[in-house]
């Protein structure tokens, strides 16, 4: 992923050399900057970066307008890096198409995470394999390998799966995790959610009424613990 | 406009009360100077002609008189004279010498009604003749009333009926003109209300009052112009600050992550990153504080699951890498976990999140924080309590007074500004809701809060 083309719009040329400095430290290896929107366009109709980090106030062509000429030709991701953070221009950039939208100022720790999470989703390695604990689990195939066991995911513990390891280390709350699998009205799903989590148990740990990866915490959600993440082809 | 109703209610009982004393008075007086006037025989039928004709006598035509005649028509500055049968003077005292001294029938007839030749006169009837005293000019009043017997009751009724028509046309021109001014007033009154309200107004202008209107329009638009400005400058202030402050953290945790570098630049590094992002913080509370005061944010009215909420605020914390010492836990009450309440999300999340913040900043050497959801019937019922020092007694009566909030500092010694708990009580407010602070024992600080559930 560190090889991803990535370019970076703003107006401030000081934040443009401390960006470029942020991704480079990180080991990304082909950062390219431009100072105005018409530089960006240009670059982009030439390069065809893998992804676009994009201001939105700039002198003569704004943000939004960039956004909308790299849509005209190209799905590529772009996360929106502004000084505007009210709701409605969150939702300008959203509906012309931005994949992410961070607001100045930010921690360049965030930001990395983010990029790398977005170029995750953009390009996604052949196999995704998940190392936990006691099993590990191919993303792709939707199957889990314990020991000589193999088990296959149903969809629903898949989804769930997956959003615990988008979130992997962190608390996912019950709410989110019902909202996963059965949409945006979920209440009264937390008894099943509780049911799906046992069986997705039953496949990653070797006992699941002490889990070790898939954890309950209290009250609020629940967390998965990875052994050792890899992206490459085992 | 409660008050003003009221006000303007009682203006027009009380000026009906004031109309009924009037007329109270008014009979009183009228009645006390008739009253006057009988006892004191200011009437001019006070002089007794009766009595003064038995002190004339008359026999074979021939008058004799009792000595306190002359000093009777004296008193009363008066002349008289006594008429035969046939019209003609056989007696008479100080009789004016312009007035004849006999009298046809229709000359009896004339002055027994109206006047002598300007001389008021009495009469009264004697035998065999008629008894005349005169008064000087301008002393006294004669007017003959001659009515028909059966017009009398029309007369009686008509007058009481009159009376009442101009007492109601009275009152009605008086509810008119009340109505009027009240009708003037009350845009003017609901204008001053809003204004000490902070709200934007704007009055016709127009009407006899047109000109106060006018200046409250103008004071309004002041007010105005003077809040824009100042939300515009702390927004752009804050906005131009933001890419300055990016470069401050960003440039801060390269040098405090960087290998190599001496222990005490990157501890330095760390302090710059933590007070950058102490600034961070500040600039956004500035703005919500600002755009919620102004009536800037817009409320975004969702249902949600209050649970979830305080599920969500509780896992940032400790997805954030909440220490160690804070232990954070949501009480629920199972019945009413999946019942979905009405609110601005984003703001309410601001609003736990401030709190469970608050409790921590506010208790460095570590606490235990609690937050329970219970949902009545018509509320939702937040609390956050927290094992910490509390809040001293001043302090906790200014919270919960609504008075201003003023700078304090924590025990680290850093200066809190009060932002994050102002916006609190605004975004409760913002839901008509109401927040309870108070301190618990042993210690501790209990937080309070009810929303409606349709806000």
């Amino acid at each position: 992923m560190k090889d991803k083309s990535i370019l970076i719009v703003d107006d401030e040329t000081g934040l443009l050399e401390m960006l470029q400095s942020i991704f480079e430290r990180a080991g990304y290896t082909n950062i390219t900057t431009a100072t105005s929107g018409r530089t960006a366009l240009k670059i982009f109709r030439e390069h065809t970066p893998d992804m676009v980090i994009l201001d939105v106030m700039m002198p003569g062509m704004d943000g939004f307008t960039v956004l909308k000429e790299i849509r005209k030709i190209s799905t590529v991701p772009v996360l929106m890096l502004t000084a505007r953070g009210e709701a409605d221009d969150k939702f300008s950039g959203f509906e012309n198409g931005a994949d992410d939208y961070l607001v100045k100022p930010f921690l360049s720790k965030e930001l990395l995470l983010r990029v790398q999470a977005i170029l995750n989703r953009a390009y996604p390695e052949k196999e995704r394999i998940v190392h936990l604990a006691a099993s590990t689990v191919n993303l792709d195939k939707a199957k889990v390998y314990r020991g000589e066991e193999i088990f296959s995911l149903t969809a629903k513990e898949f989804t769930l799966f997956e959003k615990l390891f988008e979130n992997a280390g962190r608390i996912v709350t019950t709410g989110s995790l019902c909202e996963t699998v059965c949409g945006e009205i979920w209440e009264g799903y937390e008894n099943t959610l509780v049911t799906h989590i046992r069986h997705l148990r039953e496949k990653i740990e070797s006992n699941p009424s002490k889990p070790v990866s898939l954890l309950n915490v209290k009250g609020l959600g629940y967390r998965l613990i990875v052994k050792e993440r890899n992206n490459e082809i085992n | 406009m409660k008050s003003i109703d009221h006000f303007f209610r009682r203006y027009i009982l009380s000026s009906i009360g004031i109309l009924v004393l009037f007329f109270v008075i008014n009979l009183f007086l009228i009645g006390t100077i008739l009253l006057t006037i009988y006892f004191n025989d200011a009437k001019d039928s006070s002089f007794p002609m009766e009595s003064f004709s038995k002190l004339i006598k008359e026999e074979n035509g021939t008058v004799t008189t009792d000595p306190q005649v002359q000093s009777i028509l004296e008193q009363a500055d008066a002349w008289a004279m006594l008429l035969n049968g046939e019209g003609t003077v056989i007696w008479q005292n100080d009789l004016p010498e312009e007035l004849p001294r006999s009298y046809s029938i229709s000359d009896v007839a004339a002055f027994s009604r109206w006047y002598l030749q300007d001389y008021p006169v009495k009469i009264w009837n004697y035998p065999e003749g008629l008894l005349v005293v005169g008064f000087q000019p301008g002393t006294a009043v004669q007017y003959h009333i001659s009515v028909k017997t059966n017009y009398l009751p029309f007369l009686f009724c008509g007058g009481i009926i009159l009376l009442i028509i101009n007492v109601g046309f009275m009152i009605f021109l008086f509810l008119r003109n009340t109505r009027k001014v009240e009708k003037a007033m009350k845009p003017i009154l609901a204008g001053i209300k809003k204004l000490s309200q902070g709200e934007i107004l704007h009055l016709e202008e127009k009407g006899e009052l047109s000109e106060i209107n006018t200046s409250l329009n103008n004071v309004s638009a002041y007010l105005s112009k003077k809040d824009n400005t100042r939300a515009e400058w702390i927004r752009g202030i804050s906005h131009d600050i933001r890419t300055p402050l990016s470069m401050i953290l960003g440039y801060s945790s390269e040098i405090e992550d960087r290998t190599g570098l001496p222990d005490d630049v990157k501890k330095q590094a760390g302090i710059i990153r933590k007070q950058g992002e102490k600034l961070r913080t500040l600039i956004s509370d500035l703005n919500l504080t600002t755009k919620l005061e102004y009536s800037m944010q817009p409320i975004r009215i969702q249902p949600f699951n209050p649970y979830e909420l305080v599920r969500q605020v509780i896992s940032e914390f400790f997805n954030n890498g909440l220490s160690s010492i804070y232990e954070v836990t949501v009480s629920e009450t199972t019945s009413n976990a999946s019942k979905t309440i009405y609110g601005d999300i984003a703001l309410l999340y601001r609003m736990l999140h401030n709190l469970i913040h608050n409790s921590i900043t506010h208790n460095p050497e570590g606490c235990q924080i609690t937050v329970s959801v219970e949902i009545d019937d018509s509320a939702c019922i937040f609390h956050i309590v927290d094992t910490g020092n509390g809040i001293n007694e001043p302090y906790l009566e200014l919270l919960n007074h609504n008075a201003s909030i003023p700078s304090s500092q924590n025990i680290c010694g850093d200066t809190e500004h009060g932002l994050g708990l102002k916006i609190v009580r605004q975004i409760v407010a913002l839901h008509q809701g109401k927040i309870f602070f108070s301190n618990i024992a042993p210690h501790g600080l209990c937080v309070e809060i009810h929303i409606p559930i349709n806000p």
